[in-house]
C-alpha cells in the first residue's frame, strides 16, 4: 500500500507501535474489572436478571418428532386450551419475515413447510410458567410426513469426484446442497506428484463439537411504549441481534435494542443462535406486551444450537528426498447440518489455511461445506482451522515418518519465514510480524525434544507407552473477505476524572475488553483501574463489528487507540497551557496501588517535573476551557484479497503463529491417554493482556485436550442426538488436564495492530488435537486419523493392525 | 395424549417453608415440584447460584445444605426445609471476601466466571473439613465442577492458597474496589 493511500486511523496506530517500547500496564499482570463481581456471585447474567422481572411470560419452544419431514398441519388448540397457556405462536404470527439465516436466508425462525433437524422449533408455547409451557409443548399437534435422513455428508456428495449424489434434497428451495465450494489452484501438482520422491496419501476425520459454554443461552424481552422492545441477551454480537430481530418483527433497527451482562462463555457458540432466541422472545413480547423469557436448558442448548463442523478429508503430500514440500492436493468436506449459519465462512477459513504454514510450490485444493440433517454447524473457536490444521499436521509427521526424517526437521525445512509467500501467493514481510520460526526453536528448547523424541521410541513399561509430538499453526486475524471488517470504541473523560468506556464488541470470559482498557490506560497514562466498562448496549455504544474472529485485541484495540489518540492530544495542549511547556513533553502518570483515586495521578512537564498539575484539575479546566473530553475511535482493517477460482491474493492482514508439543502416556491395552505435558509457543505480535493470554493458552489448550480426545456430539441415524447433557458429552475436568502447560509467548510485532498485537482467542485451540494425536502416533506406532480419538477407537485400532493380541 | 387440564403444574397447591439461607430466616411459598435452585434465584434473589446443566453434572449450582456440599438443581425446595444453607453471597460479609475468594484474585484464575461461585462453595466445603488439603485432596473436591474457560490450574493452585489463608487464621478480606 502507498503511504499516500493510508488512512489517517492507521497512521496513527503505525505510529504508536513505533513509539511505544516500554509500558507501564500493556503486558503487565492487572486484575481484570469485573474479577470481584464474579467471585462474589454478583456480576448478572442474562437469566439473573429475571429476579427484577416479577410477571415474565416464558417461552417453550416445540420441537419436531423428526430430524427430516415435510410438515402437513400444526394443530395448537390443545394447547391454547391448556391451563396458563396465553398463546401459541407459529410462522404464521411472524409478522416481519421468518428467517434468522446467518449468511444465507436458509433458517425459518418457526419451521412450516418442513422440519431439517430434531430441533427445528416448530412452535412457540407462551405461558405463566416454565412448567406449563414445556407440559403444553406436547399437546400441539404436528402431522409430519417424514423423509429419509441424511446423517453422513458423504452420502451427498462423493470424496473423490466432489460431485453431489443422487439424494433426497435438504434444501430443495435451493439449486444444490452443497452450499459453497472454494479453490486453490497453484502450479502443476500433477508434474510435481510425478516429480516427488515421497508421495504421502491419507482421509481425516473429526468430530462434531460442542461449545458447552457453562452458561446456556438465555434472553429477556421487554416490550417498549413505542412498539419497540428492549432484548437482555447473553450474545458474542449485539448488533447482529437487533438486526435479526428488528426483521423477524418488521421493526426499524433503532426501535430494537439489545443489551448484553456477563456472558458465560462464548466460543463462537452464541452467535446465531442468539438471534434465534432473542427473536422468539421479542415475539413473545409483542404479543404478551409483557417481558418474556427463553432460557435454554442444557438439553435444549445442546441439541438446539451450533456446533464445530466436523470435516472428511483426503490429502496427499508430495516430497523431495530431503523433505522439500513439492505439492498439496485435498478434498476436503464440512458438514454444515440443516442450516448454513456461518458455515460457508467457515469452509472459506479452513480453505485458506488448509496447506499450513508452509511454503507449497503447488497445490490444488478444494473445500466444500454441505448439508445434512445433522445439528447445524456454524462458528466455534477456530472457524475451520482446527479441522485442517489436524489432517495437515498429521501429514506431515506420515511425511516425516516416510522420509526418515525427525519431524521437527521436516517443519523447519519448510515453514514461512520473512520473505517469504503463502500458499496463495500473499509476501510475508517483516510488517506482518512472522515469528513461526522462533515459536519452533523456543518450544523445542523448553521440553528438550530430541532428546524425548528418541528415548520415548524405546519407552515400554508393561502396557505404558510413551510419545512425544508436536504440530505448527498460523490463523489468519480477524474476518479477512468473510464480511465488513471494522471496529470501534468510545472514550469519555467524566469530570471527576474516572473513565467510561464504550464498545459494541462483548466480554464472554475472554478478558478482550480488558486488553482494550490497558490500551486506552497506556496512551492516557490513567490506570485501568480509573476505569469504567459500559455493557455493550446498541443504543449506546458504537457498532463496533462482531465478537469474534479473534479480532477483540486487534481490530477493538485498533479503534481504541484512535479515540485515545485524539484525547491524548487535546490533553496535551491544554496540559502544556496550563503549565508553561511544549505539548510533547506533558507526561501523566500515576503512582502504583490498587486503590488509586482520580486526585492520585499526576500531570507534568519532563524537562521540569516540579511544573506539575493533578489530573483531576485538567480535567475540570477542559470544561471551563471548551476542550471535549469524549472521543470515538475507528478502524478498518485493509481490504483483504482472495482470487474465486485460484484462491491467490491476500486473504488476511497478518497471521497469528505457533508451536504445540504435547508428550503423552498411552496404555495400549485400555486405549487411555494421559497428556503428560503441553508446550504452547504463540507468536502474537504483541503481550497485551497477560493475564488474559495466559488463560487463553491454557483453556484453549485444555478445550483441545477434549476436541482430541473425548468430545463428541454423537447422531443416531435417524438424527437425534444421542450426546444431549453434560453426563453423556464429555468435556475435560479437573483429572483431565495436563500436568504441566508450558506457555512461551513470542512477540514479532505486527506494524498494524495495537502496539503490534495480533489475535489469540482462536488460535489457542487450533494446533492442540494435531499435537496430541502426533504423540500419540508416536507412542503407539500406529497411524491413528480420526479425533475424537477415544480409548475405544486406540484399542480397537490397535488390535485391527495386531499391535496388541486381547 | 388426551387433554386434562387437573394435570396442570398450576393446580398443586403452595407450601410454605423455611429457610435459612446465609444465616437469615425466609419463609417462602412454593410448589412441591420446585427445585431449590429456582427458589434461592428466582424467589430469594442469589443469583450467584448459577444453572448450568440441571441434572448435577457441572457444579455450578452447589450449596452447602447443613454443611453438606449439594447440588441444588437437584434438590426440592421443599426437603429443603427448616435447613441452613450457605450460598456464594454468604460466604463473607457485606464488603469483604473469603479467603477462597481472595485466592481467586490472587491467582488470577477468572474468566467467564460463571463456574465460580460453584467452585467457591465446593473448596469452601474442602477446607470445613480439611484445612490442610494435599492436591489430590483438592482435585477430588473439585472434580464435580466444570469450568469450560479452562481455570483448572489456577483453582487447584487457588485452593492451595486459601488453605494456607485459613490455617493462619486469614478467613476475611477487605475488597480493594
Ligand atoms: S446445574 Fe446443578 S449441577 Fe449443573
Ligand atoms: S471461568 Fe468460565 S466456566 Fe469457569
Amino acid at each position: 500500500m502507498a503511504q499516500a493511500q493510508v488512512p489517517e486511523y492507521v497512521r496513527v496506530v503505525e505510529e504508536l507501535f513505533s513509539k511505544y517500547k516500554e509500558f507501564v500496564y500493556v503486558g503487565k499482570y492487572i486484575q481484570r474489572w469485573d474479577a470481584v463481581a464474579k467471585i462474589t456471585g454478583k456480576a448478572l447474567f442474562t437469566a439473573d436478571f429475571l429476579k427484577f422481572y416479577k410477571d415474565p411470560v416464558y417461552v417453550y419452544t416445540v420441537r419436531p418428532k423428526y430430524a427430516h419431514a415435510y410438515i402437513k398441519s400444526i394443530d395448537t388448540t390443545e394447547a391454547e386450551r391448556y391451563p396458563g397457556v396465553i398463546k401459541v405462536l407459529t410462522a404464521k404470527d411472524i409478522p416481519g419475515v421468518n428467517d434468522v439465516g446467518y449468511v444465507i436466508p436458509d433458517q425459518p425462525l418457526l419451521a412450516d413447510k418442513k422440519v431439517r433437524y430434531i430441533a427445528d422449533p416448530v412452535a412457540l408455547i407462551v405461558a405463566e410458567d416454565k412448567y406449563v409451557a414445556a407440559e403444553a409443548a406436547e399437546l400441539v399437534h404436528v402431522e409430519y410426513e417424514p423423509l429419509p435422513v441424511i446423517t453422513d455428508p458423504l452420502e451427498v456428495v462423493d470424496l473423490k469426484t466432489l460431485k453431489e449424489k443422487e439424494h433426497v434434497r435438504i434444501h430443495e428451495e435451493r439449486e444444490s446442497d452443497i452450499i459453497s465450494h472454494f479453490k486453490i489452484r497453484k502450479g502443476d501438482v500433477e508434474k510435481a506428484m510425478k516429480e516427488a520422491d515421497v508421495v504421502v496419501e491419507n482421509e481425516y476425520r473429526t468430530g462434531m463439537q460442542e461449545h458447552a459454554y457453562l452458561e446456556p443461552e438465555a434472553a429477556i424481552a421487554i416490550p417498549e411504549a413505542d412498539g419497540g422492545v428492549t432484548i437482555i441477551a447473553t450474545t458474542q454480537c449485539p448488533f447482529d441481534v437487533r438486526k435479526a430481530v428488528a426483521r423477524v418483527l418488521g421493526l426499524t433497527q433503532n426501535k430494537v435494542r439489545v443489551v448484553v451482562p456477563a456472558i458465560g462463555g462464548g466460543f463462537g457458540g452464541k452467535e446465531d443462535v442468539v438471534n434465534e432466541i432473542g427473536a422468539k422472545a421479542a415475539l413473545a413480547a409483542y404479543y404478551t406486551g409483557r417481558p418474556a423469557v427463553v432460557i435454554h436448558t442444557r438439553e435444549e442448548s445442546m441439541i438446539g444450537h451450533s456446533k464445530r463442523h466436523p470435516m472428511v478429508a483426503w490429502y496427499r503430500h508430495a516430497a523431495k528426498k530431503d523433505g522439500t514440500l513439492l505439492a498439496v492436493e485435498a478434498n476436503i468436506v464440512l458438514d454444515t447440518g440443516a442450516y448454513a449459519s456461518l458455515g460457508p465462512f467457515v469452509a472459506w477459513r479452513a480453505i485458506v489455511h488448509s496447506t499450513g504454514p508452509y511454503k507449497v510450490p503447488n497445490a490444488r485444493v478444494d473445500t466444500l461445506a454441505v448439508y445434512t440433517n445433522n445439528v447445524y454447524a456454524g462458528a466455534f473457536r477456530g472457524f475451520g482451522n482446527p479441522q485442517v490444521t489436524f489432517a495437515f499436521e498429521l501429514q506431515m509427521d506420515a511425511l516425516a515418518e516416510e522420509l526418515g526424517m525427525d519431524p521437527v526437521d521436516l517443519r523447519l525445512k519448510n515453514i514461512l519465514r520473512e520473505g517469504d509467500r503463502t500458499v496463495h501467493g500473499q509476501l510475508l514481510t517483516k510488517e506482518h510480524g512472522v515469528g513461526l520460526e522462533e515459536t519452533l526453536r523456543k518450544a523445542i528448547e523448553v521440553i528438550d525434544w530430541y532428546r524425548k523424541r528418541k528415548e520415548y521410541s524405546q519407552f515400554a513399561e508393561g502396557t505404558l507407552r510413551k510419545g512425544i509430538g508436536l504440530a505448527l499453526l498460523w490463523h489468519g486475524n480477524s474476518i479477512g473477505v468473510e464480511g465488513a471488517d471494522y471496529s470501534s470504541a468510545t472514550i469519555i473523560i467524566n469530570r471527576d476524572g474516572t473513565i467510561t468506556f464504550r464498545t459494541g464488541l462483548t466480554d464472554f470470559g475472554q478478558g478482550a475488553l480488558w486488553g482494550l482498557v490497558l490500551i486506552a490506560a497506556e496512551i492516557l497514562g490513567v490506570p485501568p483501574q480509573l476505569f469504567r466498562i459500559e455493557p455493550p448496549d446498541t443504543s449506546s455504544t458504537p457498532d463496533a463489528g462482531p465478537t469474534v474472529a479473534s479480532r477483540s485485541t486487534v481490530m477493538g484495540g485498533a479503534a481504541t487507540m484512535n479515540a485515545a489518540y485524539k484525547l491524548r492530544k487535546r490533553i496535551n495542549e491544554l496540559a502544556a497551557n496550563m503549565l508553561g511547556c511544549s505539548p510533547d513533553e506533558i507526561v501523566i502518570r500515576a503512582p502504583e496501588k490498587e486503590d488509586v483515586k482520580p486526585s492520585d495521578v499526576e500531570v507534568f512537564c519532563s524537562s521540569d517535573p516540579s511544573k506539575k498539575v493533578k489530573w483531576t484539575d485538567v480535567v475540570e479546566q477542559s470544561f471551563w476551557d471548551g476542550v471535549p473530553l469524549q472521543e470515538f475511535g475507528f478502524f478498518r482493517a485493509p481490504k483483504a484479497e482472495w482470487d474465486e477460482e485460484t484462491g491467490q491474493g491476500a486473504p488476511y492482514v497478518t497471521y497469528t503463529f505457533g508451536t504445540m508439543v504435547a508428550e503423552v502416556t498411552v496404555d495400549i491395552e485400555t486405549g487411555a491417554v494421559k497428556v503428560d505435558r503441553m508446550v504452547t509457543a504463540y507468536d502474537i505480535g504483541r503481550v497485551i493482556n497477560r493475564v488474559g493470554a495466559e488463560l487463553h493458552a491454557e483453556g484453549g489448550a485444555i478445550q483441545g485436550l477434549g476436541y482430541a480426545l473425548m468430545e463428541e456430539i454423537v447422531h443416531d441415524k435417524n438424527g437425534v442426538v444421542r450426546t444431549y447433557n453434560l453426563s453423556n458429552y464429555y468435556t475435560p475436568l479437573v483429572d483431565d488436564i495436563p500436568d504441566e502447560i508450558i506457555p512461551i509467548w513470542v512477540e514479532a510485532g505486527f506494524k498494524r495492530g495495537p502496539f503490534g498485537a495480533k489475535g489469540l482467542g482462536e488460535p489457542s485451540i487450533v494446533a492442540i488435537a494435531p499435537a496430541i494425536v502426533n504423540a500419540i502416533n508416536h507412542a503407539t506406532k500406529h497411524r491413528f486419523t480420526q479425533i475424537p480419538l477415544t480409548p475405544e477407537r486406540i484399542y480397537l485400532g490397535l488390535k485391527k493392525a495386531g499391535k496388541i493380541k486381547l | 395424549m388426551a387433554f386434562d387440564p387437573s394435570r396442570s403444574w398450576d393446580t398443586y397447591p403452595d407450601i410454605e417453608i423455611t429457610l435459612n439461607v446465609n444465616g437469615k430466616n425466609y419463609k417462602v411459598k412454593v410448589k412441591p415440584y420446585e427445585r431449590l435452585i429456582d427458589v434461592l434465584r428466582y424467589k430469594l434473589g442469589f443469583t450467584g447460584v448459577k444453572e448450568g446443566c440441571g441434572r448435577g453434572e457441572c457444579g455450578a449450582c452447589v450449596v452447602l445444605m447443613d454443611g453438606e456440599l449439594v447440588p441444588s438443581c437437584l434438590v426440592l425446595a421443599v426437603r429443603a426445609n427448616g435447613k441452613k444453607i450457605i450460598t456464594v453471597e454468604g460466604l463473607a460479609p457485606e464488603g469483604k471476601l473469603h479467603a477462597v475468594q481472595k485466592a481467586f484474585l490472587d491467582t488470577f484464575a477468572v474468566q467467564c466466571g460463571f463456574c465460580f461461585p460453584g467452585f467457591a462453595i465446593a473448596i469452601k466445603h474442602l477446607l470445613d473439613k480439611n484445612p490442610n488439603p494435599s492436591e489430590e485432596e483438592i482435585k477430588e473436591a473439585i472434580s464435580g465442577n466444570l469450568c469450560r474457560c479452562g481455570s483448572y490450574y489456577r483453582l487447584i493452585k487457588a485452593a492451595k492458597l486459601a488453605s494456607e489463608y485459613v490455617r493462619q487464621g486469614k478467613i476475611y478480606f477487605d475488597v480493594k474496589r
